[in-house]
């Protein structure tokens, strides 16, 4: 799997790389409008992260480029904008989905990997994992086969923790994915603690080993090691 | 009171006193002048008696007098004596004519013949209140022509000349600092107007150029911070991720990674207050009130579940006008100021009917003047974990969109309402 990352401040895109790098992807890097164009002219990317305000031109001059070259390339826009305008416009012009700076990592990885979900196999793939098995198309989840019940809630917890699989993930992290970030609420981490303990008591009862780790009142993480 | 008017009252009442000054100035003038030749007249026929008189001519006399001795010294020679004097004037046999008329009269005494004689001569004066009328009724007469007139010209200068300054008052009004245009104004041929007209056109300018920076300035400034703060925040996550964390650092890393959220959401709160109040959220369209709450409810269900709120909703499928974003913003920062400060087991209230959205809920009194309820970082004190942007966020949305709101608090019962008026 194939990421080009376009970012123009170089930390934060070495960031991103090395955390992708991790997820076994191959990153190329690029920080410039120029370097960007350079690079899609050149090589076929199967996800291309995109920011949007780039020193040498505009990530959606960019956008209607990839488009243009190749319509199958998911293209995610970062923006530190949070405009709306912009929003409408880079999806109106093809991009899949957008996010905003500054972002979880495990929230971009998730992106990243729904995006090539929808792309590869149209949505019709399962994410397996161990005896887990999750049908993102109809958000059923089998372990050992048998049906789990769960709550949307913690259906999303559960992906966005397979998706991002031996990763520390804050409660930060967590609240965002599952009540956006407009959420300001002191007590979302309990409701975190408390779809955990549901997610953990559900997975057991069909014979799944406790995957989740407590990492000392930071996060969680979801690991078979 | 419209300019025109003020100016033609100011006109018409300087006219009027002019005119009756005029005509209390032009009644004396001829008088006096009347007077004159009067008093020729009166000399003249003095001079016919005195000369009958001498030459021994028949005279008639309506009236004789004695010469007293105390005239005769008093007077000598050659006096003439002019003065107004009023004389019962009656017809005899008539009734009601009876009446005093003023007489103009001239008193001389001479010597004719060797003797002295006094001689008056009289004339009526009857004439100067047809003077006093007729100038009255004039003065009138000019003052409602000059009425009429200054009306008509006035109705004429206003379709005429005022018609590009109203025309371009209609324009002011409906020019909106965040329409990118340029206001057109009607040209005038009026030195004042055209002058007026390039002043509106540099300051709209001006405004606009400015409001523009702005708008650059806070898109600017967010730029700026969210990606520090991107880098920041995902750096912390990273080094986390690393095996070689000791439990202290990991504590360190938690408390600075948690400052960072905290700064990166205050930034992202300041900026939409900020881009509310640039009215930067301008398109409109309707909204249903009832889906837009009951997906927010959903949203917002573990925490009402946690705290064992009881939510109970009424609401009408009247839709707003509205930016989609703002009405978003509004109900999900009421909803969650209705239960973060509920008590456990509480009630939340949603009514919405016709053009009144009332969000109640069961708390504790404020602690503070309930003036500043909807106040940048004003909070409750008991809550630390809150910005205090929520309320100001609601009341700037409602500033906006010309929306009422207030606040009450009864029985345990915060009561915040929105009227919405279109």
């Amino acid at each position: 799997m194939k990421i080009l990352i376009v970012e123009d401040e170089i930390e934060l895109l070495e960031t991103i790389v090395s955390y992708l790098q991790n997820e076994d992807f191959i990153c190329e890097k690029a920080s410039t409008f120029f370097e960007a164009e350079d690079k899609i002219i050149s090589f076929n990317y199967d996800i291309i992260i995109l920011d949007i305000t780039l020193p040498d031109g505009s990530g959606i001059d960019l956008l209607k480029f990839i488009k243009e070259k190749s319509s199958k390339t998911g293209v995610l826009i970062v923006s530190a904008k949070d405009s709306l305008d912009d929003k409408l416009k880079g999806l109106d012009l093809g991009a899949d989905d957008y996010i905003t700076k500054p972002f979880h990592l495990a929230e971009l990885n998730s992106r990243v990997n729904s995006l090539i979900r929808r792309q590869k196999f149209d949505g019709n793939d399962t994410i397996q994992f161990n005896e887990i098995e999750i049908d993102p198309d109809s958000k059923g989840v089998t372990i050992n086969n048998k049906p789990i019940e769960l709550t949307k809630k913690e259906y999303n917890l559960l992906l966005y923790f397979i998706t991002n699989k031996d990763k520390v993930l804050t409660k930060e992290s967590i609240a965002e994915h599952l009540w956006g970030d407009n959420i300001e609420m002191a007590d979302s981490f309990d409701f975190i603690y408390t779809h955990m303990g549901n997610l953990r008591k559900k997975m057991k009862k069909l014979g799944a080993p406790n995957y989740l780790q407590t990492m000392y009142g930071l996060g969680y993480k979801f690991t078979d090691s | 009171m419209k300019l025109i008017q003020k100016t033609s009252r100011t006109y018409l009442l300087l006219s009027a006193i002019i005119f009756i000054l005029s005509g209390v100035m032009l009644f004396f003038v001829l008088t006096s002048v009347m007077n004159n030749r009067l008093d020729e007249k009166l000399l003249y026929n003095k001079e016919v008696i005195a000369k009958r008189i001498k030459y021994d001519y028949p005279l008639t006399i309506f009236d004789t007098e004695e010469l007293t001795e105390a005239e005769n010294r008093a007077y000598p020679n050659d006096t003439l004596i002019y003065k107004d004097t009023l004389i019962f004037h009656a017809i005899e046999g008539v009734e009601g004519v009876e009446e005093y008329e003023k007489y103009r009269q001239l008193t001389a005494y001479e010597t004719l013949q060797g003797e002295r004689h006094k001689i008056i001569t009289r004339n009526s004066l009857v004439r100067n209140q047809d003077f006093v009328s007729i100038i009255t009724l004039s003065t009138i007469i000019i003052i409602l022509l000059l009425l009429t007139g200054l009306l008509i010209l006035n109705t004429l200068i206003a379709k005429k000349i005022w018609k590009p300054f109203y025309m371009n008052l209609d324009r002011l009004k409906n020019f909106s600092i965040q329409d990118q245009n340029i206001i057109e104004l009607e040209p005038s041929n009026v030195e004042e107007f055209i002058e007026l007209n390039s002043s509106i056109k540099n300051l709209t300018q001006k405004l606009q150029s400015d409001f523009n920076n702005l708008k650059e300035f806070s898109e600017n400034a967010s730029h700026e911070m969210q990606t520090p703060l991107a880098i920041m925040q995902s750096k912390i996550e990273l080094l986390l991720q690393s095996t070689d964390v000791t439990k202290e650092q990991s504590k360190q890393l938690q408390s600075i990674y948690q400052a960072g959220q905290r700064l990166s959401k205050l930034n992202k709160t300041l900026l939409l207050l900020a881009k509310v109040e640039n009215q930067q959220f301008s398109t409109k369209e309707e909204i249903s009130l009832k889906e837009l709450i009951e997906r927010q409810l959903e949203n917002y269900e573990d925490f009402i579940v946690n705290k064992n709120l009881k939510v109970t909703t009424e609401l009408s499928d009247d839709n707003i006008i509205t930016n989609t974003v703002l009405a978003d913003t509004l109900i999900s920062n009421l909803l969650s100021n209705a239960i973060k400060h509920n008590i456990p087991n509480g009630t939340i209230e949603i009514i919405h009917v016709r053009d009144i959205l009332i969000f109640s809920n069961t708390g504790l009194p404020l602690d503070q003047d309930p003036e500043n309820l909807f106040s940048r970082f004003k909070k409750a004190s008991t809550l630390k974990d809150s910005l205090g942007l929520g309320l100001a966020i609601v009341k700037k949305i409602c500033e906006v969109n010309d929306w009422q709101t207030s606040y009450s608090y009864e029985d345990n019962t915060h009561q915040i309402s929105i009227l919405f008026r279109t």
